[in-house]
């Protein structure tokens, strides 16, 4: 163990050799692919027409930020993470009762001209913040069942305020992500099994009594767009034509119909997917999910390799919170999954998500640099 | 480190790998998915985009031009911007109505009235909100485009008639399609078999764009001045806003045809101009070719008027004048050609050797048949008079003679010879055939044998028999014809409506023609003519020979004969006779044949000034210029043209 820790050199330079740079120039590629995807998007549309500038302005500071935020030492998220998992608590109980209204729901809080949606802050404070907590349980001794209760509380607390919002794809993604980092931790595969029964058989009954009416609308339009062919519906139904049509090569760059004459709605920001999908067709579709995949792979071996118990944990759930991302994304846009607002990483415009996955990206990239690393019980170096 | 831990190892690689073989299945399902819509199902999701951006709009097809004999257009385009909309791609028609209201002025009633237009059509058929913008206007409303979803402000072709007035009769007018016209297009289709057919050319039809011939050359030839309808595609954005045309040559309305006439445009002018405020209608046509060149009637409208509709109060004025603006007199109207007959019953009784050009009738002014008294015009009486002294003097009693002598049923086959009583296909709608009566016409039309004082009144041309201004002009130029032949009118140069000659018995010989063409000339060249200031046309010496004509509209009863008859000029115009002139010049190689009849003109004083001074400028602006038409020789030449 100090051998290979000696070996480390952890001066500046040497920490951004040992930066994950494939991991890097993939995410450096895919946002310059986004910049001229929406670029595509936008060009028939005047109103839109700065938004590929502002995208790539946005990206220029998210990887500055990512950069500032990798390099920092990984016990300094595992310091941070109870403080900042409290406080987000708090800002989701400040939305509660002081929520501005925006996009039809709760979920920015006004702090002075600073507004800010305590939700996405939320999921990289859950993932860290569990991290620590199994961190802490694993160096202390076994992991008992009633120490996942508790993890479950630390999850339930977010997504019952999230949910409330109402923001039912963040509060599941919350959710996502925190059963993930239980999983990674070692929760029995009899009781992940057992509670995916659960999920499954509880599921009509959640349709039932726990969505709120539009809720359930958006559930049945996935199912059958034509529902609805003048409202959400619609927005389906055109992307699927968009998908569709794209065939295996796709219609060109800037060359889709569909695209160009502007059918689909939010094509620039969730819906861009079905852009890509259309004129860069299968081949060029694949190719992204592909990218994406190696991506998610490299973070798992990030993880797999972290000596630490934390890295391991907030570096795999990371791996999740972006995966989950991406793949929600794709089957909402091709009609898989109900529409709930899940933008497509790194190349949707929008910057909130953006700085949300840059965060989880830092976090597995400080995993990468501390990766030799061990953590004292409490957390800290 | 030397931490030491009870615990036993957690199998995180294993943990890693279930995690990372999920987020494989998890692609894989997404991956499926792709293939599923892009591989698998491409065919269909590319139809259905472009039946998203493209949408099929009725096409109206250009409308074929009419021009006369020389290229002048008679009918033709001009650019008319006009906004429309169907309901269907209003989201709301009242608001969409009000924001229109807001730039141009569309008063509330008006906005009333479009929202019941609107709501009368099916909701894809486009319904005209305003027509012929003005310059502001379409400025103010381009403006505003982007708040104006669904609506269409576009350039139209709009009919035009530069030479209006003077063509009104001939070329007629377009006109929305009515109701019956639209059922007429739909008939014979089965509303549940054709229903694509019906509403295609109901959405043509009812196109605000769209128009239909409505009378004369414009409705005849209908067929080949409109073109066939069709569809134009559009490549629309999701807004509904037009982002181009697509060029498509198998769907896109096919344009019209032209049609060329041989009538001389400014002739044709000059001849309404003649006429001043009098009424009535001059024909003049080429004797050799049958080339109309001119077929005015007077007064005239502005068919101009017409296009977009005419306001029922400017229609009722036209309607009730009574000097009927809207009655093509020339083609249309039919009148007693009274002494302008004259030549065809002469014609007949050489004919049937009934009498020779040498032979004598003493007239002393009337003639006593049957217990009654015909009079002369001339009540002191011609003397003795032979055929050619008859004619030139227009003498009654020689023709009641020799009328006599033939009976109706020679008299009509005369006529029919020289080519009345028939209707002529001209390429325009109407043709009046008039009345060449006989026994057998009065039996089946009254019910009566024929009278044989019937027979002296048709000598003079008067009684039941009835002409058209353009059947004196066909007869004239067959008088004038010295190769005997039934020469035969026409006035569409190129066309399918090229007339389809009837059969007509041999004219006379060339002697008898010679004979009458004699008395046609003492008539204007001779001392005792009855038109002798007709004669000179003032160009190059030619002569026109010709014959006088007065239709009596009243009947001169007994009583006023005795208190002497009532000069025209004391009658109250609706009763004044009609004046006639035909002629021909020049009299030794005839060109042109002329027909004026002056309604109500009191006498021909009133028709051969007209006649004369119109054949004058025929010949002025005949300097041998070339027709800018041909004429198809047959039906199938057409196509070629």
């Amino acid at each position: 163990m100090p051998t290979s820790f000696a070996q480390t050199n952890d001066d500046f330079v040497s920490r951004v050799f040992r930066l994950p740079w494939i991991m890097i120039l993939i995410m450096l590629g895919l946002g310059i692919f986004g910049v001229a995807v929406l670029y595509s998007s936008t060009i028939t549309n005047p109103i839109e027409a700065g938004l590929p500038a502002k995208h790539a302005v946005r990206l220029g500071i998210a990887f500055v930020f990512l950069f500032a935020l990798a390099m920092t030492p990984l016990g300094f998220w595992s310091a941070v993470s109870y403080t900042g998992y409290l406080g987000a608590l708090l800002l989701l109980v400040g939305v509660e009762f002081f929520g501005a209204m925006g996009g039809g729901a709760q979920r920015w809080l006004d702090i002075g001209p600073i507004r800010v949606q305590p939700s996405e802050f939320m999921k990289l404070a859950l993932l860290l913040a569990l991290a620590r907590f199994y961190h802490q349980v694993r160096a202390s001794g076994e992991v008992k069942f009633f120490h996942h209760i508790f993890a479950l509380l630390m999850i339930a607390a977010p997504v019952m305020l999230v949910f409330r919002q109402p923001d039912l794809g963040t509060s599941l993604m919350l959710a996502a992500t925190g059963f993930a980092v239980m999983f990674f931790a070692g929760m029995r595969y009899w009781i992940i099994i057992a509670g995916l029964v659960a999920v499954v058989l509880s599921a009509p009954l959640a349709y039932f009594y726990v969505l709120k009416d539009y809720q359930r609308e958006r559930v049945l339009t996935a199912i059958d767009p034509s529902r609805d062919p003048l409202g959400a519906g619609y927005q389906i139904q055109q992307a699927e034509i968009a998908i569709g049509s794209g065939g295996a090569e796709g219609r060109g760059y800037m060359q889709g119909t569909q695209s160009q004459l502007d059918y689909i709605p939010e094509q620039h920001t969730d819906f861009i997917f079905t852009v890509i999908a259309e004129e860069f067709g299968f081949v060029g579709s694949v190719g992204l999910i592909g990218a994406w995949i190696a991506l998610f792979a490299l973070g798992l071996m990030v993880a797999g390799r972290s000596r630490s118990h934390f890295g391991y944990l907030a570096s795999s759930g990371a791996v999740v919170t972006i995966a989950f991302y991406v793949f929600v994304n794709i089957a909402m846009v091709s009609g898989m999954l109900p529409v709930v607002g899940v933008p497509l990483p790194l190349i949707s415009y929008g910057g909130t998500a953006m700085l949300t996955v840059m965060a989880a990206f830092a976090v597995i990239c400080a995993t990468n640099l501390d990766r030799d690393k061990h953590l004292s019980i409490s957390g800290f170096f | 480190m030397g931490r030491k831990r009870e615990v036993k190892e957690l199998d995180t690689t294993r943990r890693l790998f279930i995690a990372g073989a999920a987020g494989g299945l998890v692609s894989s399902v997404l991956v499926g998915r792709l293939v599923n819509l892009q591989l698998l199902n491409q065919e269909e999701f590319e139809a259905r985009a472009l039946v998203n951006q493209i949408s099929l709009v009725p096409g109206v097809p250009r409308r074929g031009l009419i021009f006369d004999r020389f290229g002048e257009p008679l009918a033709t385009h001009r650019t008319s911007w006009n906004v429309y909309a169907a309901r269907e791609d209003l989201s709301d028609l009242e608001e969409t109505l009000a924001r229109i209201a807001e730039v141009v002025d569309l008063s509330p009633e008006r906005q009333e009235r479009l929202v019941q237009n609107f709501r009368r059509e099916q909701s894809f058929i486009p319904v005209s909100i305003l027509t012929d913008l003005t310059y502001e206007q379409f400025t103010r409303l381009s403006v505003m485009r982007p708040q104006l979803p669904g609506v269409t402000i576009e350039a139209s072709h709009a009919r035009s008639y530069p030479r209006g007035r003077d063509f009104a009769h001939v070329v007629g007018y377009v006109a929305r399609a009515n109701q019956s016209e639209i059922d007429a297009a739909l008939e014979g289709l089965d509303p549940e078999i054709d229903r694509q057919r019906i509403s295609r050319i109901q959405g043509v039809l009812k196109h605000p764009n769209m128009r239909v011939g409505r009378l004369g050359v414009e409705k005849e030839m209908d067929d080949w001045l409109g073109g066939t309808p069709g569809n134009h595609r559009y490549v629309r954005n999701a807004q509904g806003r037009t982002i181009r045309r697509l060029d498509d040559d198998e769907n896109a309305p096919k344009p019209g045809k032209d049609v060329h006439l041989t009538i001389d445009a400014d002739l044709q002018r000059e001849a309404i101009r003649l006429f001043g405020d009098q009424s009535g209608a001059a024909v003049l046509m080429d004797v050799n070719s049958g080339d109309i060149l001119t077929l005015a009637s007077n007064p005239t409208y502005d068919p101009n008027d017409f296009v977009n509709g005419i306001s029922s109060v400017d229609y009722n004025a036209l309607r009730e004048n009574e000097r009927a603006p809207l009655y093509h007199k020339a083609y249309d109207g039919v009148y007693p050609p009274g002494s302008t007959f004259k030549m065809i019953v002469g014609a007949a009784a050489l004919r049937a050797g009934l009498t020779d050009s040498s032979e004598r009738v003493y007239c002393p002014g009337h003639y006593d048949f049957g217990g009654r008294r015909f009079h002369c015009w001339e009540r002191r009486g011609h003397g003795s008079v032979n055929l050619k002294g008859a004619i030139q003097r227009s003498c009654d009693v020689y023709f009641y003679e020799i009328a006599r002598r033939l009976g109706p049923e020679r008299i009509a086959a005369e006529a029919r010879t020289f080519g009345l009583g028939i209707s002529y296909e001209l390429g325009m709608t109407g043709g009046a055939s008039g009345v060449v009566p006989n026994d057998d016409w009065k039996r089946r039309r009254f019910n009566e044998p024929w009278y044989d004082g019937e027979t002296l009144n048709y000598g003079i041309g008067q009684g039941y028999l009835t002409v058209s201004p353009l059947q004196l002009a066909v007869m004239t130029a067959r008088l004038a014809r010295t190769d005997g032949v039934a020469v035969m009118p026409r006035m569409v140069g190129v066309g399918d409506a090229v007339p389809q000659n009837p059969q007509f018995g041999a004219m006379p010989d060339a002697a008898i023609m010679q004979k009458l063409r004699e008395g046609m000339f003492a008539v204007t060249s001779e001392t005792g003519g009855t038109a002798l200031r007709a004669g000179d046309i003032n160009f190059n010496g030619y002569r026109m020979a010709g014959k006088t004509g007065t239709a009596q509209v009243r009947v001169i009863s007994a009583a006023e004969r005795v208190t002497g008859v009532i000069d025209n000029a004391d009658l109250p115009r609706r009763l004044r006779d009609h004046g006639l002139f035909v002629g021909f010049a020049p009299y030794d190689n005839p060109k042109y044949a002329v027909a004026v009849v002056v309604e109500h003109g009191g006498g021909s004083s009133a028709a051969y000034p007209i006649a004369r001074d119109l054949m004058h400028e025929a010949f002025v602006r005949d300097s041998g210029r070339a027709a800018s038409y041909q004429i198809a020789s047959n039906a199938t030449d057409t196509e070629a043209i």
